[in-house]
């Protein structure tokens, strides 16, 4: 078959589209039109109006909780990039058969469910686990609550988003040749300034990638908060959750997923201007 | 900065350890370390429906969904790859449009879609859901394995007198076959992991194992979910540590073949 296209791709053809045409039409159907719903039922739910919007848009609870889900976002990329360069530095460093096994355990993380991920925390976290037991070891007489604060959803989702942030440096970092580095400290760069100077402008597209990857997923990260935050700090994704299933309030969910889509995008269209969005997960 | 580092493998490390012990504990909650240990939450997922039944749906819903991703995927990739045409930066990022918008959004827009169409509570709506998902991570695999592929070889088949189907048989399709079966895999995982949609479309009826373990872990927080953590983190240590033992045991093997296999090489 891809031979064929070959030959008769040299004149205008048909080819392509033939082949294109059954994915693009399911995406059409299947993932469009979902969308376009979503859409529709913010302007329609529960009465043909703007009125959901203002209420995201002003009202102080949705406010509240869309700065409560950018400041974690930022502070989860924030952690992950403090967490991922120094590994990703260690890694390609080290030896490599250490770099494999770190890469080992990394690439183990990324591939195990987020599910699993964040009921271990849970185990870790919870009143009879090994944290809170070591809190009361060393003196603290009521140590503090740890699960279902922001804290454990925090540090759960950097947990989870970490590997991303890794990843990308790694594969960056592993492509600086040594010669520049040499030849800077031949030029006299040492210590800080050659990271400043040399090594972090050579990594920059790497961290670039990790940090708008992670902070996307953050801005849309459900289950994780749902199952380890606050209930009095819920993020983006649980608010529309929890509109839908428990107040079947789809103007407001659909408004507020809008919203959340706009602002998603919104940061990948930049990206995607500056990089192109294929490079992102690849 | 190496201390920085062990701190960060044991932080990575840690909560991917913990479920195992976890899994064998005597406890009725949560307690780590566990007070006793046996097998018998073992026992009883393997003896519940409540937990089989989920696991079965979550195999059958990931298997048909990777049929059906590498059926829309694999000719429309040969398209994107190998030609030019009007409009085709455009295709390529909408094929990726799906990885870009919250699982979140998604979810309300397929509860509200797949009510419309009836197909909300059952297993052919999930499929349909969980196929768009897939769509990017499957057409993201193997377009870098046809970008990478030496087009020469088919040129030669083809001048050897080959068909442009036997070429495509017998040449094309046996290189792509690692790219292919990475690509079934990644869209096979993407559907089998997938929660949120799967939360707020699957029901009851299609209820899949991620639905079933956030039920679970929202309301009592069975143990039963060490047990399958355990599982699931099992699969995924051997789908990652296989190829290595195997190409190890192949040139293993290798070293120690061409001495008793030399006579037959010949």
């Amino acid at each position: 078959m891809g031979a064929t296209i070959s030959r008769l791709s040299e004149k205008p053809n048909l080819w392509p589209w033939l082949l294109l045409a059954p994915l693009a039409i399911y995406l059409a159907i299947f993932f469009l039109v979902p969308l376009i719903d979503v859409a529709i039922m913010s302007f329609t739910e529960p009465r043909l109006s703007i009125a959901n919007y203002q209420k995201v848009l002003t009202g102080a609870l949705y406010q509240k909780v869309f700065l409560n889900t950018f400041m974690t976002a930022a502070l989860v990329t924030l952690a992950c990039l403090c967490v991922g360069y120094p590994l990703a530095y260690l890694m390609n460093a080290s030896k490599p058969r250490t770099a494999m096994l770190i890469l080992l355990l990394v690439t183990m993380s990324f591939w195990t469910s987020f599910l699993v991920r964040t009921y271990a925390w849970m185990v870790l976290l919870g009143n009879n686990g090994p944290i809170v037991a070591f809190l009361r070891a060393v003196g603290f007489e009521t140590p503090p609550q740890l699960l279902f604060t922001r804290f454990s959803s925090t540090l759960a989702m950097v947990h989870i988003l970490a590997p991303y942030m890794i990843m990308n440096i790694y594969s960056v970092m592993r492509k600086i040749d040594p010669v520049l580095i040499r030849s800077a400290e031949s030029l006299g760069a040492r210590g800080f300034s050659l990271f400043r100077h040399v090594y972090l402008p050579l990594t920059a597209p790497g961290i670039a990638n990790g940090c708008v990857l992670v902070f996307v997923i953050c801005l849309g990260f459900y289950v994780t908060p749902v199952l380890l935050g606050s209930p009095r700090e819920q993020m983006i994704a649980g608010l529309i959750g929890h509109q839908i299933e428990e107040f079947l309030a789809f103007g407001m969910g659909s408004a507020m997923a809008m919203v959340l889509l706009a602002i998603t995008l919104a940061i990948l269209a930049i990206y995607h201007r500056r990089f192109g969005l294929d490079k992102l997960w690849g | 900065m190496r201390l920085i580092g062990i701190l960060v493998i044991v932080f990575i490390a840690a909560p991917l350890v913990i479920v195992v012990p976890m899994s064998f504990s005597d406890a009725r909650s949560l307690q780590f370390p566990p007070p006793g240990y046996w097998l018998g939450y073992y026992r009883a997922y393997f003896s519940d429906m409540n937990w089989l039944l989920p696991t079965w749906n979550s195999i059958l819903i990931a298997t048909a969904t990777t049929v059906l991703t590498m059926a829309l995927v694999v000719p429309a990739t040969f398209a994107l790859v190998r030609h030019r045409f009007a409009g085709k930066s455009f295709a390529d990022l909408m094929m990726l449009m799906p990885l870009a918008v919250p699982h979140i959004v998604m979810a309300v827009g397929y509860y509200s879609f797949l009510g419309d169409l009836r197909l909300v509570h059952t297993h052919f709506g999930v499929v349909l859901a969980h196929t768009c998902l897939s769509v990017p991570i499957a057409f993201l695999v193997l377009s870098a394995n046809l970008k990478g592929f030496d087009r020469n070889l088919e040129r030669a088949a083809q001048s050897l007198g080959a068909s442009p189907v036997q070429t495509f048989i017998h040449v094309t399709l046996p290189i792509l076959r690692p790219g292919l079966l990475i690509s079934a895999l990644f869209a096979f995982i993407q559907s089998f992991d997938e929660t949120v949609v799967a939360i707020f479309i699957s029901g009851r009826n299609a209820e899949t194992l991620p639905r079933k373990m956030f039920d679970s872990i929202r309301q009592e927080a069975d143990p039963v979910i060490a047990v399958i953590s355990t599982l699931l983190f099992l699969a995924v240590l051997v789908a990652l540590v296989a190829p290595f033992a195997w190409r190890g045991l192949r040139s293993r093997l290798a070293e120690s073949a061409p001495r008793s296999a030399s006579p037959a090489g010949q």
